[in-house]
């Protein structure tokens, strides 16, 4: 099921780069393999076995005796971490396969077809078990990436690119050395099988994570990176890219190293409320659409470390599922505001205002995807956001009090981004025949907002999936040995 | 005074690519022009198969010294070999269809590549230092006048000068070395200089100062930093398919004898030398990437990026551990498939633009042709390190290596390097694929077949390295255990 998941979208991506299809044909294609993703990732939901830990795996030996005895493996297999992220994935990508279709991006063979070898690769690095497999899948992620930005963004691209090439290599050359020497120290690459001490790798580890994620302050590629892609692009970005961080966090960092991160957790705590109210007040201080939802993003990534680093059920609950909540509501907030650029031609709101005259559909959805986004009682996101919360007072009262503050400036900053785009007077790029929401655009965002809305109706059915999943990356609660703490 | 005997078997490969290259020089003085331009390439190819095939057949051979210990057949030398007559092959390749000093020349050309490639055979399976020196004398001077072969253009003849007078500075310097080891041990062969130096001072002044000169005469061959000078010239001014040939290749036996040489007679100063070779490699690390930031030329940055990638070479060499050895076959595998792969790529540029290549020639020119594009771009990202390409690999395996030595400090430096390496690196793939550019004209006339086929092979080497890397590094490991087996 697992290698179904990660060849599918792969198998669709050569398919496009190696037959001459046509617009039409392409598009059937990426949007019939996007949608068979979902349903494939459907189907494992509905089979996974709750608390029944790694499931659907799949374990060959890939590469043998890379040297002094350690094979690599394809080793792939999901947990409840691992599932929410690949559904997480599918849905993402679907929207934004059908928003780039709508958009009708030039070349739509290559466009979609990076858009799926994208897919492929986090499929591949959300299940991965093996070190080196996960970095396959890691790096393979970034070349689509890399070109979709380079060759289909904004005016400010190449600038853009070169920057989010520089900052993530970064990170994830340190972390191939770190793959490097956990094989020649523990001579294996099998996640579950290393408990690792060591400051030094652990550290190697988190600066990719903490780039890709991104931790304040490493975040400078994310605003031209999200302003210069196209919006499909920018959502999975956001959406789903930066989880991949914040997985990585949980999975290695944690799983691996649980006494040096527990160690070092204040560091992460005090760089991820910063980075919370950081991001929020420069949200509401920002000139256009995307920029909003871009340092909104940030803000609510910095809480999801928080919710790691809190070290406590409570705090990795949350921050999960404010993973899947978020990558869900950003990736909808994107594709909208892609929706809006292709109607006014720009995301300034100089230049907007007055959306909800008339195209009542356009501002309703709006309206959803802001209230998620600010948590609003009763919504998925409330129910994650209180999860780190409460993580947090236990963990210390005055870092729950401090990462509130962020949740309350979160209302603070959509509420204005809602009312510039949709309320005050028409903007000039606005007119009355800017037409609302069409069925088929509908078609890309309600599914979105359907997510959401179920998850609200039924957080446990999220909740009690992930619940195993603490117990199952083999996290290591409380002090460090005391051996370590005496040196 | 012993005979020395005589082992046909150990030099077949050198025997045959000597004989076609003898063979071929007799029959150009009878060939006409255009029938020489077609023939010789051929022969060329045939010869590469033919010395492919022989050092084949010795791959497993147990590992045995031959003619008095002067040479030593091992799968590590074999290996080495097989390298080189690859290289040798696409070259042949990448030249079908070149103009200028290759087409008028062709005869000589095609000689020059086999006897170069006979000398470079030589030297993988050499185990002395007069075997080197001989063998390296052989194929340099065939280099120097390959690269110069262009008469027509001031570039080649420059390039080939400098590399002519650089080149033997170099040979000098390992030509001093081999003496003072000679002073100090008695022994030219590298086994024996080891015995003898077990009964001796390891340390003794003369001995190290020997060894510090081979190590510089053979950076200078391995273009590393800091006797790369003369690498950006000669790469530039080069045809480019020398110039693929060379980097692929002169690598190839540099790093190769480099190793052999350190670990089989010096293992008891292996302290001092890894440590050099480590400097050496930052260095190398530092000056090359910063260098090729500033080019705009592709064969002049690709220079440098080839003395950027020394130090990756070098870095396997420094480990001194069986993992370095395999790590360094493998990496020189990939390495030469994603050099000769770029600069092939640049060479079928060339001819349709009719002079050098500059970045901005790139232009919008990966919609043109979108395989060629494509090919480069795997190219490059192999050559930064990225999966699912051999240079991913690779680097894993390099890095492996520097970090079980406690050389870690190498892998971090490896990082750095390559970081800086992709900001010039993916110049080329966004002027491949500017979307805001003039997708240049089609060329009508010749669509240079063989010099595409070639590209597509190092490309689809470079990509199943990659993803299937299990039978090289099989092959790997029987050669790093042969070294010393």
């Amino acid at each position: 099921m697992t290698t179904l998941l990660i060849f599918l979208p792969l198998a669709a991506a050569l398919t496009l780069a190696l037959v001459p299809v046509d617009r039409r044909g392409a598009s059937g294609l990426a949007l019939g393999a996007a949608l068979g993703e979902v349903v494939v990732g459907a189907i494992a939901l509905v089979r996974f076995h709750a608390g029944g830990g790694t499931q659907f795996i799949t374990d060959t030996r890939w590469i043998s005796d890379f040297g002094l005895g350690t094979d690599v493996r394809f080793n792939v297999g999901m947990d409840g971490l691992s599932l929410f992220m690949v559904g997480l994935t599918a849905v993402g990508m679907a929207a934004a396969v059908g928003a780039a279709i709508h958009a009708g991006r030039a070349r739509p063979r290559a466009y979609l077809g990076l858009l799926l070898l994208l897919e492929s690769a986090l499929v591949l690095l959300f299940t991965a078990h093996d070190l080196v497999l996960f970095y396959v899948g890691w790096e393979v992620m970034m070349i689509p990436l890399y070109v979709l930005m380079a060759v289909w963004g904004g005016p400010g691209r190449r600038a853009a690119t070169i920057q989010f090439v520089v900052y993530t290599l970064i990170g994830s050359l340190l972390m191939l050395v770190a793959i490097a020497a956990i094989g020649v120290r523990y001579h294996t690459f099998e996640v579950s099988q290393i408990h690792s001490g060591s400051t030094w790798l652990f550290l190697f580890f988190a600066a990719a994570f903490c780039i890709k994620a991104p931790l304040f302050p490493l975040h400078g590629w994310l605003p031209s990176a999200y302003r210069e892609s196209t919006s499909e692009v920018t959502a999975l970005l956001s959406g789903v890219v930066s989880k991949a961080g914040a997985y990585g966090l949980i999975r290695f960092c944690l799983g691996m190293f649980g006494g040096v991160a527990f160690d070092w957790r204040w560091l992460f705590l005090g760089l991820g409320l910063a980075g919370l109210l950081y991001g929020s007040i420069v949200a509401f201080r920002q000139a256009d659409a995307r920029g909003v939802v871009a340092y909104s993003s940030l803000g609510q990534m910095n809480l999801i470390v928080i919710g790691i680093f809190v070290f406590n059920a409570n705090g990795l609950t949350g921050a999960i599922f404010q993973m899947v909540n978020h990558g869900v509501v950003s990736v909808a907030a994107f594709l909208l505001i892609g929706l809006v650029e292709l109607r006014t031609g720009g995301d300034a709101f100089a230049q907007l205002g007055g959306l909800a005259n008339r195209r009542p559909v356009l501002s309703t959805v709006f309206l959803i995807a802001a209230l998620f986004t600010l948590a609003v009682p009763g919504s998925s996101v409330f129910v994650s956001e209180i999860y780190i919360l409460i993580g947090a007072f236990q963990r210390n009262a005055w870092l729950g009090a401090a990462a509130a503050l962020g949740i309350v400036l979160a209302a603070m900053y959509m509420l204005r981004w809602y009312s510039a785009l949709a309320h005050e007077g028409d903007g000039p790029s606005v007119t009355d025949a800017t037409p609302d929401l069409r069925i088929g655009e509908l078609a890309i965002a309600v599914p979105l907002v359907a997510a959401l809305v179920a998850m609200s109706v039924w957080p446990n059915g999220v909740m009690s999936r992930i619940g195993v999943a603490p117990e199952r990356t083999q996290i290591h609660f409380g002090p460090s040995p005391p051996e370590r703490d005496a040196q | 005074m012993t005979t020395i005997p005589v082992n046909f078997t150990a030099i077949s490969p050198e025997i045959i690519l000597l004989s076609v290259a003898s063979v071929l020089l007799a029959a150009g003085v009878f060939l006409p022009q255009r029938g020489a331009e077609r023939l010789c390439p051929v022969l060329a190819a045939g010869g590469f198969v033919g010395a492919m095939v022989a050092a084949a057949a010795q791959f497993h051979d147990a590992p045995h010294w031959s003619f008095d210990h002067t040479l030593r057949l091992d799968s590590f030398g074999e290996g080495g070999r097989l390298l080189v007559f690859a290289a040798g092959l696409l070259a042949v390749g990448v030249s079908w269809g070149a103009g200028g000093g290759i087409a008028q020349r062709a005869v000589e050309y095609n000689a020059l590549i086999l006897a170069a490639a006979a000398g470079m055979s030589l030297i993988c399976v050499a185990n002395s230092f007069v075997t080197l020196f001989v063998a390296l004398e052989l194929f340099s001077i065939a280099l120097y006048v390959m690269v110069a072969i262009d008469t027509d253009s001031i570039t080649s003849l420059e390039g080939g000068l400098k590399y002519l007078i650089v080149g033997s500075v170099g040979a000098a310097f390992l030509l001093y070395g081999s003496a003072l080891v000679y002073g100090a041990t008695g022994q030219f062969e590298f086994d024996r200089i080891a015995t003898a130096i077990r009964s001796s001072d390891p340390h003794g002044v003369v001995l190290l100062l020997g060894i510090a000169l081979v190590i510089v005469g053979l950076g200078f061959k391995a273009n590393a930093a800091p006797f790369h000078m003369w690498t950006p010239d000669a790469y530039q001014g080069a045809p480019t398919p020398v110039t693929a040939f060379m980097s692929a290749a002169t690598k190839v036996v540099a790093l190769v004898v480099a190793l052999r040489v350190l670990v089989t007679a010096f293992p008891a100063e292996a302290g001092i030398w890894q440590t050099g070779l480590a400097a050496i490699a930052i260095a190398s690390f530092v000056v090359g990437n910063l260098a090729a930031l500033r080019q705009t030329d592709v064969k002049r940055m690709l220079a440098y990026s080839t003395v950027g990638h020394s130090g990756f070479l070098l870095t396997a060499v420094a480990a001194h551990s069986d993992l370095g050895t395999r790590a360094l076959m493998y990496y020189l595998t990939v390495y030469g498939a994603m050099n000769i792969g770029a600069f092939a790529v640049v060479a079928i540029r060339e001819r349709e633009i009719g002079r050098p290549v500059q970045i901005a020639d790139f232009a919008g020119w990966g919609y043109r042709r979108p395989l060629l594009g494509t090919a480069l771009l795997v190219f490059l990202l192999s050559l930064a390190g990225f999966p699912p390409t051999g240079g991913f690999v690779g680097k894993l395996y390099i890095f492996s290596a520097a970090v079980h030595n406690g050389q870690t400090y190498l892998a971090v430096a490896g990082v750095v390097a390559t970081m800086v390496a992709l900001v010039y690196y993916l110049r080329i793939p966004f002027a491949l694929f500017d979307r805001d550019a003039v997708v240049p004209e089609p060329r009508t006339g010749s669509g240079f077949p063989l010099a595409t086929l070639t590209t597509g092979l190092a490309a689809t080497a470079v990509l199943v390295l990659g993803v299937v890397p299990g039978p090289l590094i099989d092959l790997a490991r029987s050669a790093g255990a042969s070294l010393l087996g």
